[in-house]
């Protein structure tokens, strides 16, 4: 029997005594319908994630996709390795457009780990019940999206053996130090702080689901590695409860940090004195973008999971319509965005910046920028529909539209390099096979570790699965009363 | 048991609690609240998720974690500003290891901090020392890692991740009692009660495995502390190995190498005909030296002196010592006595330059050399370039009172040495190559000014030095009749 539809009244404030709209009218109590669905209780929705991750043959899907996927990332290490023996030559990077593609992706890749903070610490703050079934994916997907964005300026630097002249280390030969007045060196920074604590994030999130994998390992093996994993957790009261301070503290302290990376990010561009860069609209424009694509990349990975996984209990239709509404807000922002930068270009007088922005709609790589105002500002206006937000594959293609759309805006931004000042060093960006080879090895990076993610650790956080039934939709109450 | 007591010692294993099974949270709650309620106080609740209320039926205390993050949080700020302030801000010198720390100068802006810039980075490490303290201080809390814990030996305690609720119950408890406890938690709802002894077999892991495991951790750092070793002090007098090559490593060709590419084989080339090399070419001697034209220049101060300063610590005026390559002898030009400056001693008595060693004073040009147009354009030109260059010390008019001298005086007081006066004797009776031979190449105190103003420059400049010292010791004849203003009380 179904819980949901039979022992929930779902009530959408029906009129009562007085009319909706008059003076003293008092709407009913809204009662939220549950967000997990069908015939479910703790031991199913246990048995369900679990099964994903103790499943002995996966899915053939699965072992296309990670022999795809590993392939892919294979190449990129190949192509990391040909990049070390030769130099940066083999990239399309020049004098003009000196951050090329390493860059973009880089800033790409950054972005999209945005999300799994956002979905995990700001509406855990804001008591978003909806995130618990979808946030461990999230998560993850910023952990991996940070692997490969930490991967591209550390190869960007040229002699890769020399990465570690990005810390601050005592030089005895030089005796100097870094210089702690460059964005470049905050953002080293901000992004080693939010891997670490998006890890720690993760990890933490992770014990009790690991603890459960633990209890319900058969093989020896899969019980020694969850054991050790989930650190001896037991589930008591007291554990309980200084988990939950602890998390709701990490939630508090990464929901800043969230926010302070993009911005410094942007500041790589902002503190700059090029036109089209040195903005002050960077930062929030940046951080909006980053959730945006972020977003977009969670439900890339979310609707083909779902499906294959047999999710849909736990992932609802419900939670893809609240991302969708996400998608729209964020990418109505940035549209927003562009549309002030054109403003200021206009409005704050100066030749360069007009330049700039004329030349990045009808300039020679005016494509990119069209691409970009299609795909980020056109294509989510397209949820405001109803029968939209209900389609799993209109929602799987939009989402891919926003994964390409974000990725042209941090290209348009940085083909702004071809032309600046002088136009004696102005200078046409063309990609070699190794900077498209790169970029499609980065997926396949993001791929390969996240279909390792998906076998082998819980990919739903159970535990606040299990809360939310219990203390939101009422399973604790109506299995016994 | 009591008969095989004396020969074989049965373990009877400690027990450590009972534990009690409920249905769902509600009861688990309603459990709790009972059993502390009846006094129990070592009572603990396990469950596969955080239950809301547990926590008031346990009469728990609050735990101190958020104390441990803010303290975490501010050690992070104050490291973060710290370390930027230290790093970028201010150096301490003598410190080893290159841990005196570097004072940036950017635009020679006043002050060492710069607070806005250094905010990114305390910002991001208070996050990351605060997150620190709420995941480690988590876990040392919660005594973890702990892998081992005796309930993980019930198969019923299995459930306490997925779907089961439990009470435990400690025997450490003051109200506890094996059969009067089990009792109560059955009273009080539970579906299931099992005692949890302190496990009696199992295998603890041997002493040896930890001496063992020290002894190879500690050998597994011999090879790359010798590896250290070879790189930070090498004996070898081979090139070192080059695993990527580096820019002491560059594809040109070194000083004397043969080259294949030209037929000469040299890979050092000879100018192209035709063409001056900058330098030559200055085959006019008096206007580009200020001597005679059949003067042999390479024994002249003028030709390429190499010159040295020694300061010593602003205390006494600053020595030059000017050496010529060519005649062998390094004090050859004026070394001038340290505390001597007003007077020029060599300039004006030539033979007392050479009792001391020097040698002979070049045949100075006494004329301006033919190859200039003297006319007042030249002197305009002159007037020109010495306000730029020369007044800034000597002064407007040649006293000696530019403004860098008067500055100079007020800040260094008796250790400045104030520019010549270019109104002495010993000045104005000077050939005029002599003259030009100082702007050039400098003398005392003055730089050369070779870099700076071209030869006609500088004669256009001694022109115009000839005129200012004419005007400080002239007549009134000299003044023209037509621009002269009758004086009522002078005539």
């Amino acid at each position: 029997m179904g819980l949901a539809s039979a022992d929930i009244p779902v009530s959408y404030s029906t009129p009562s005594s007085l009319e909706r709209g008059k003076l003293g009218y008092v709407p009913e109590v809204w009662n939220d319908p549950p967000w997990i669905e069908g015939d479910n209780d703790y031991r199913s929705v246990t048995d369900k994630v679990c099964r994903i991750a103790e499943n002995p043959r996966p899915p053939i899907a699965w072992w296309v996709g990670f022999l795809i996927a590993a392939s892919i990332a294979g190449m990129f290490g190949a192509l990391i390795g040909y990049l070390i023996v030769t130099g940066v030559g083999v990239w399309g990077n020049q004098n003009s457009v000196s951050w090329g593609f390493p860059i973009v992706n880089f800033v790409f890749w950054v972005g999209i780990g945005h999300a799994g903070t956002l979905i995990s610490a700001i509406l855990f703050l804001f008591r978003q019940h909806w995130r618990t079934s979808i946030n461990r994916f999230a998560e993850a997907m910023t952990i991996f999206a940070v692997v490969c964005a930490g991967t591209f300026p550390g190869i960007h630097v040229g002699r890769v053996w020399f990465a570690y002249w990005l810390f601050p280390y005592p030089d005895t030969r030089l005796n100097m130090w870094s210089q702690f007045r460059s964005p470049l060196l905050w953002d080293v920074f901000a992004v080693g702080t939010y891997a670490t604590v998006s890890l720690l994030f993760w990890y933490m999130g992770m014990i009790p689901d690991l603890a459960t994998l633990r209890d319900r390992a058969k093989h020896p093996a899969r019980r020694i590695a969850y054991g050790i994993l989930s650190v001896g957790w037991t589930g008591s009261a007291t554990q309980w409860r200084v988990y939950e301070k602890a998390y709701g503290l990490l939630a508090a302290l990464a929901t800043p940090l969230v926010l302070s990376v993009h911005t410094i990010v942007s500041f790589d561009f902002a503190v700059s004195q090029l036109p089209g860069w040195h903005t002050t609209i960077f930062p929030p424009y940046f951080v909006a973008g980053a959730v945006f694509s972020g977003f977009g990349m969670v439900l890339t990975l979310m609707i083909p999971a779902r499906e294959w996984f047999g999710l849909k209990d736990i992932v609802t239709m419900r939670h893809i319509d609240c991302m969708c509404k996400i998608i729209i807000a964020t990418g109505s922002m940035v549209g927003f965005a562009y549309l002030t930068e054109f403003f200021i270009a206009w409005y704050g007088g100066n030749p360069y910046e007009q330049f700039t922005f004329i030349n990045r709609a009808f300039g020679p790589t005016a494509y990119a920028y069209w691409i970009m105002v299609t795909c980020n500002v056109i294509s989510p206006q397209l949820f405001w529909i109803k029968a939209v937000r209900r389609s799993p594959l209109l929602i799987f293609i939009i989402s891919i539209f926003v994964n390409i759309g974000m990725w042209f805006e941090r290209f348009v931004i940085i083909l702004s390099l071809e032309r600046t000042f002088l136009p004696g060093s102005w200078q046409s960006f063309v990609p070699t096979w190794v900077d498209l080879g790169m970029l499609v090895g980065s997926f396949g990076l993001f791929f390969t570790l996240f279909l390792l993610f998906c076998r082998f650790l819980p990919i739903v956080a159970m535990a606040e699965v299990k809360q939310v039934m219990a203390h939101v939709d009422g399973l604790a109450k109506r299995s016994h009363s | 048991m009591t008969e095989t007591h004396d020969t074989d010692e049965v373990i009877q294993p400690k027990r450590l609690g009972l534990l009690a099974q409920f249905a769902g949270p509600d009861e688990l709650i309603a459990a709790a609240e009972k059993a502390t309620d009846e006094g129990y106080r070592n009572v603990e609740a396990y469950s596969p998720f955080p239950v809301i209320g547990i926590d008031e039926a346990l009469k728990a205390k609050g735990t101190v974690l958020p104390w441990i993050v803010f303290a975490m949080g501010l050690t992070g700020c104050l490291v973060g500003l710290g370390m930027q302030l230290y790093m970028n801000a201010y150096e301490f010198a003598g410190a080893i290891w290159g841990l005196s720390g570097y004072h940036y100068m950017i635009s020679g802006k006043p002050g060492p901090w710069s607070i806005p810039a250094f905010i990114p980075v305390t910002f991001e490490l208070t996050i990351l020392l605060s997150a620190f303290g709420a995941f480690f201080g988590m876990l040392v809390l919660n005594k973890l890692p702990r892998l081992f814990n005796a309930l993980f030996r019930s198969n019923r305690f299995a459930d306490a991740t997925t779907d089961g609720f439990f009470l435990f119950v400690e025997a450490t408890d003051s109200k506890y009692a094996d059969t009067e406890t089990e009792a109560f938690l059955s009273s009080i709802g539970a579906t299931g009660v099992e005692a949890i002894d302190e496990p009696t077999s199992g295998h603890a892991l041997p002493n040896l495995i930890f001496l063992v495991g020290a002894a190879v951790g500690t050998l597994a750092l011999l090879p790359p502390l010798y590896l250290y070793y070879v790189w930070a002090a090498p004996t070898s007098t081979a090139p070192r190995i080059s695993f990527f090559k580096d820019m002491e490593d560059q594809a040109k060709y070194k000083a004397q190498n043969t080259s294949t590419l030209f037929e000469d084989g040299r890979s050092a080339r000879p100018p192209i005909p035709g063409t001056i090399a900058r330098g030559s070419g200055k085959d006019d001697i008096p206007l580009y030296y200020g001597v005679q034209q059949e003067s042999d220049l390479s024994a002249s101060n003028a030709a390429t002196p190499a010159r040295f300063a020694a300061f010593s610590g602003g205390k006494t005026p600053a020595r030059f010592v000017q050496q010529t390559e060519s005649d062998g002898s390094p004090d050859a030009g004026d070394a001038a006595p340290g505390d001597d400056g007003e007077g020029q001693p060599q300039d004006a008595q030539p033979a007392d330059a050479g009792a001391e060693g020097e040698a002979a004073e070049p045949n100075w040009v006494a004329e301006f050399p033919e190859a200039l147009k003297i006319n007042e354009a030249f002197v305009e030109r002159g007037q020109q370039r010495y306000n730029i260059h020369c007044a800034a010390c000597h002064g407007l008019a040649g006293n000696g009172d530019g403004l860098v001298s008067q500055r100079a005086q007020k800040v260094s007081g008796a250790s400045w040495t104030p520019p010549t006066n270019l109104h002495t004797e010993a000045v104005v009776t000077q050939p005029v190559g002599r003259i030009f031979d100082t702007i050039t190449n400098g003398r005392r105190k003055m730089p050369g000014y070779a870099e700076h103003i071209t030869p006609k420059d500088r004669w256009a400049i001694i022109l115009y030095m000839k005129a200012l010292q004419r005007s400080q010791n002239a007549a009134a004849g000299d003044v023209p009749a037509e621009v002269r203003r009758e004086q009522p009380s002078a005539s």
